[in-house]
């Protein structure tokens, strides 16, 4: 008998799938390097999760000079919000956790939710 | 005279961001991260480095770029009102001289400044010349100038020929020579 050994982004696909249905008015999950790379995704069609990855590794890098000078120590989360959309960046371990939501959602929950994401998903990286 | 703003741009590893390093005379912001591809180094620019010095008189803002093509939403972002670019290619690295090519022609086509290009790793014993490049880009040899990304002086010499290129300059025609009393390097 053998027991399957779960790849890492086996995990990290059952995050994402966990984290999307808690929140199933998510638009976007995504999993991606620092350096800008997607590990794993669920975008809508017609988004470039290739795009998504490198803008979030690149708000991420420029999140933690800002941090970096004003004394605000590790960076842990950044949002971009619109009137008609926002995401919201976690640093999650050597990746970071994009979470993309309609105008108006419920912040808490997604929060409460994504925090702890990213948080198994530093566990993995 | 207001500060000129210019961007160095070139392919992962041609030495932007050490370029950025050696000639900024304030603290550089550099926005590195680990890198999880083999690209012949732990860290790349994931946002832009940003330096300054002070050329002669002139004040310059300098903006070195990522060089992965999934950043090219940087190259604009960094290009816009840049008065002119400084495009860096490895010597060592003639893999990379289309990209080069591909990443000139994407910035100059959007932003038609004025540029020069830079062959770095002159250091190195068994290295493409300026001469190699210029062949390659179709350009003069005049628009292309080797150095060492490490010496300040290779790296203050590349953005003089950049700026003798710039419309109006103070230096056109009276190019600043390096080592003169006036040159902070």
């Amino acid at each position: 008998m053998t027991t399957a050994v779960l790849s890492k982004q086996d995990v990290l696909r059952t995050t994402l799938m966990t984290l999307r249905s808690a929140l199933p008015e998510l638009r976007g999950v995504l999993i991606a390097t620092t350096d800008g790379l997607p590990i794993v995704q669920t975008m809508s069609e017609g988004t470039d999760a290739n795009r998504v990855a490198a803008m979030a590794a690149t708000a991420i890098g420029l999140g933690k000079r800002i941090n970096d000078t004003l004394g605000s120590g590790i960076l842990t989360e950044m949002s971009v919000s619109g009137l008609d959309g926002q995401v919201y960046l976690y640093a999650a371990g050597k990746g970071v956790l994009a979470v993309v939501a309609p105008a108006g959602m419920n912040l808490g929950l997604l929060h409460m939710e994504a925090r702890d994401a990213a948080q198994s998903i530093a566990s993995v990286l | 005279m207001s500060p000129l703003k210019l961007v160095v741009s070139g392919p992962v590893g041609a030495g932007k961001t050490t370029f950025v390093q050696t000639l900024s005379e304030t603290a550089v912001v550099a926005t590195e991260a680990e890198a999880t591809e083999d690209i012949g180094k732990a860290l790349t620019t994931v946002a832009f480095d940003f330096g300054t010095l002070n050329l002669d008189g002139q004040e310059l803002h300098i903006y070195g770029t990522p060089g992965q093509d999934r950043f090219n939403f940087m190259w604009d972002v960094l290009c816009d009102g840049a008065l002119g670019l400084v495009m860096l290619v490895a010597g060592d690295r003639p893999q990379d001289f289309m990209h080069a090519r591909n990443i000139l022609e994407y910035i100059t086509s959007r932003f038609p400044i004025p540029f020069v290009v830079g062959v770095t790793r002159q250091d190195l014993d068994r290295v493409w010349k300026p001469a190699d490049i210029a062949a390659f880009f179709g350009l003069p040899l005049s628009q292309v100038v080797g150095l060492n990304a490490i010496n300040p002086a290779d790296g203050a010499n590349l953005l003089i020929r950049l700026l003798e290129r710039l419309p109006l300059s103070p230096h056109n025609g009276a190019p600043p020579r390096v080592g003169s009393t006036s040159s902070p390097l």
